[in-house]
């Protein structure tokens, strides 16, 4: 059930600002600036880790967050808060989406749906959790993994500052955990340059940020 | 080109749409307005009524360990401490402890000094009984390329937005915000637009360049700043400052709207006479923001006009005393009808119905001491904290220089006194800022949280 409602949300999420044009609404209710127009200081180094990817793969927290501009969530499939994990995986399908249509964004951005469920979260469950959310086969790279081990796990989320603990009640209907909502921004250099909630997570705020940041450094990474 | 919804699943849509509704009322159902009212929307909410209020004290010399201190009170109905101290832990001497506020997470507490320009963080999740000072900023003003009088900390996200009152140049008014991560290193600083340097906003013939209090309104990427003095002033003793005109004349007239995201300045507003607290409507069309100027004893208005336009305007006077009544604080309830004015000058908080948040009036007054300076009040309207301290050299003298936590209870219609802890008596100190803590702790309350 909580998956079924967790799905629904990312779903409403993509609806209600939609992949091509992301309008004002009412929770966004703005112009956002204009890419470029202003600064996004660095605000620290993002930590490295050791990850299994959704094929069962191992690889580097690092390589998924240098080479290009990487959004980095921090999730857990089996969240139902509708402003928490649904919400930000809605807003990764938008960015998707968008990429799709704009090559620039497609070469040089990179989404990564980190989980911190790993009991639950296998390999497997992050594949099938990306076949359901994830709308076009194109588009930008979009990563889902979760940490090797819990030991691992406690790491990363110490070095992201990601706050998560277990809820009370097991059976709680918004999930078992309870947790901050993190969305990353990485430079190409593996330097975290904002830091979004779901009060910030605006899908035209982090089109602006992404394309503030494309100018340096400008390489275009490996297709 | 697809969209989510028309191409993922689309026989199940009408199922999913009904389980998410269903879900989505529920969980407003369960969701417990708990909380005060004028914290950070970005800041991780109480579930269900405060448990603690903890009490950032300036420390008194010959008066206990003499050092500012957190103090920590039960405030959980039945407790058998109810209203008494819990735990107290003091920092290096006195720092002009003023105000703080929490991270994001809710997890440590960023307390300030105004003379020092040190920052205090305390753990307050591993024992929201008892928080732990983990670590000290001791060199804010050469880190954050002269900025000094840190008023407080703000939420957002993964970092702090510290308001700063002065500069180390000249001690003046001039100033800047400040960021801070969460794990304590600096970001980076944003000077306030002055004549020489609007940095591109409008209203630039009023802007001093002063600064107190910064505030959020997440859907309008509307960050809205207030102006005070500077160091030379508020360390001076109250009798010589006013008595002293030149120095009398460096006091902020103004506040600015920033775009937030863009962290740029847009607009310097001129409102005058010293405007201090800013608290943000939080309806979901409620698009304006209070503020009280201490030396005018006003009550402004910032607010979008018709063509979305942000305004600043005076909208009540506070009192009709002859001199003014420096109201300090000002708390908004959470249905933005009712917002308490606690004034030093009298010792008195007045109460506006506000609900027309163009033409306020007062409902109610009570006189909570010989001087009051802080409120805070819960998020069901229930319960309203009130303290003493202003400045340390600013407090009332002799027999006026009550020193207290007052908890009372609020009706609607008047205050009832809940319990009452003597500062002084206890040897604490000054009492200033208050926030509320728990050991149940939930998600944060942002514009898209309205929508659960």
């Amino acid at each position: 059930m909580l998956r079924i409602v967790a799905l629904a949300f990312i779903l409403l999420s993509g609806r209600l600002t939609s992949a091509t044009d992301p309008p004002r609404d009412s929770d966004y209710d703005y112009d956002p600036p204009a890419a470029g127009s202003y600064s996004l200081p660095v605000i620290k180094p993002s930590a490295d880790g050791a990850l299994l990817d959704s094929n069962n793969k191992s690889v580097k927290l690092r390589d998924l967050t240098r080479g290009r501009i990487t959004l980095l969530s921090f999730i857990y499939t089996r969240c139902a808060a509708p402003k928490a994990c649904p919400y930000a995986t809605g807003v990764f399908n938008q960015l998707h989406d968008l990429s799709v249509d704009d090559e620039t964004l497609a070469k040089n951005m990179r989404l990564v749906s980190l989980s911190f469920d790993p009991e639950y979260d296998t390999p497997q469950r992050l594949a099938a959790y990306s076949d359901n959310v994830r709308d076009q086969k194109s588009g930008c790279e979009w990563s889902f993994a979760t940490a090797k081990s819990r030991a691992e796990l406690e790491t990363i989320l110490a070095a992201y500052d990601q706050a998560v603990d277990k809820r009370q009640n097991p059976a709680d209907p918004q999930g078992p955990l309870y947790h901050t909502l993190r969305v990353f921004l990485i430079d190409r250099e593996g330097r975290i340059r904002n830091i979004y909630s779901s009060g910030t997570l605006d899908p035209r705020l982090v089109v602006a940020d992404v394309k503030t940041l494309l100018p340096e450094n400008a390489r275009v990474s490996k297709q | 080109m697809k969209t989510p919804l028309n191409h993922l699943h689309t026989a199940r849509l009408p199922a999913i749409f009904c389980a998410a509704l269903v879900c989505t009322l529920v969980f407003s159902a369960n969701v417990l307005r708990a909380d005060e009212t004028c914290s950070s929307p970005y800041l991780a909410r109480i579930d269900g009524q405060e448990e603690f209020v903890y009490v950032w004290t300036l420390g008194v010399e010959g008066m206990g360990d003499g050092s500012d201190k957190l103090v920590t009170v039960d405030v959980k109905p039945g407790s058998p401490s109810y209203g008494k101290v819990v735990s107290s832990s003091s920092v290096d001497g006195r720092n002009e402890a003023h105000h703080g506020g929490f991270t994001d997470d809710r997890r440590q507490l960023w307390l300030a000094g105004l003379e020092s320009s040190r920052v205090f963080i305390f753990d307050v999740h591993t024992d929201p009984a008892k928080p732990k000072l983990t670590k000290t900023i001791d060199n804010f003003a050469e880190t954050t390329g002269g900025a000094v009088g840190p008023h407080g900390a703000y939420a957002l996200p993964g970092r702090v937005l510290i308001p700063c009152l002065s500069n180390a140049k000249d001690k003046g008014g001039k100033t800047a915000l400040v960021k801070y991560g969460n794990d304590g290193n600096y970001i980076t600083t944003h000077w306030l637009p002055t004549k020489e340097n609007a940095r591109g906003a409008s209203g630039v013939e009023f802007a001093d360049g002063y600064g107190y209090d910064a505030r959020v309104l997440p859907r309008k990427n509307a960050l809205l700043t207030s102006s005070f003095t500077g160091w030379n002033n508020y360390t001076m003793e109250f009798g010589k400052l006013t008595a002293d005109p030149e120095a009398m004349k460096h006091f902020g007239n103004t506040m600015v709207m920033w775009d937030f995201h863009a962290r740029q300045p847009k607009k310097v507003f001129q409102v005058p006479g010293a405007p201090l607290e800013i608290r943000w409507a939080w309806g979901d069309k409620h698009n304006y923001a209070f503020t009280a100027t201490a030396l005018g004893s006003k009550l402004w208005l910032v607010s979008a006009d018709d063509r979305g336009e942000w305004q600043a305007k005076e909208v009540a006077p506070i009192s009709d005393v002859k001199g003014g009544v420096l109201p300090v604080d000002i708390s908004i309830s959470a249905d933005d009808k009712t917002l308490f004015v606690d004034c030093f000058g009298d010792g008195k908080c007045r109460v506006f119905d506000v609900s027309d948040p163009q033409k306020p009036k007062q409902i109610y007054e009570k006189q909570i001491g010989r001087q009051v300076n802080m409120v805070s009040q819960s998020w069901d309207g229930k319960r309203l904290y009130f303290t003493s301290s202003l400045l340390a050299r600013w407090d009332k003298q002799g027999a006026d220089n009550e020193q207290f936590l007052r908890g009372y209870a609020w009706d609607g219609k008047e205050l009832k006194p809940a319990f009452d802890l003597d500062f002084t008596a206890l040897k604490l100190g000054r009492p200033h800022h208050m926030l509320f803590g728990s050991t149940k702790i939930g998600a944060n309350r942002t514009t898209v949280a309205s929508r659960d």
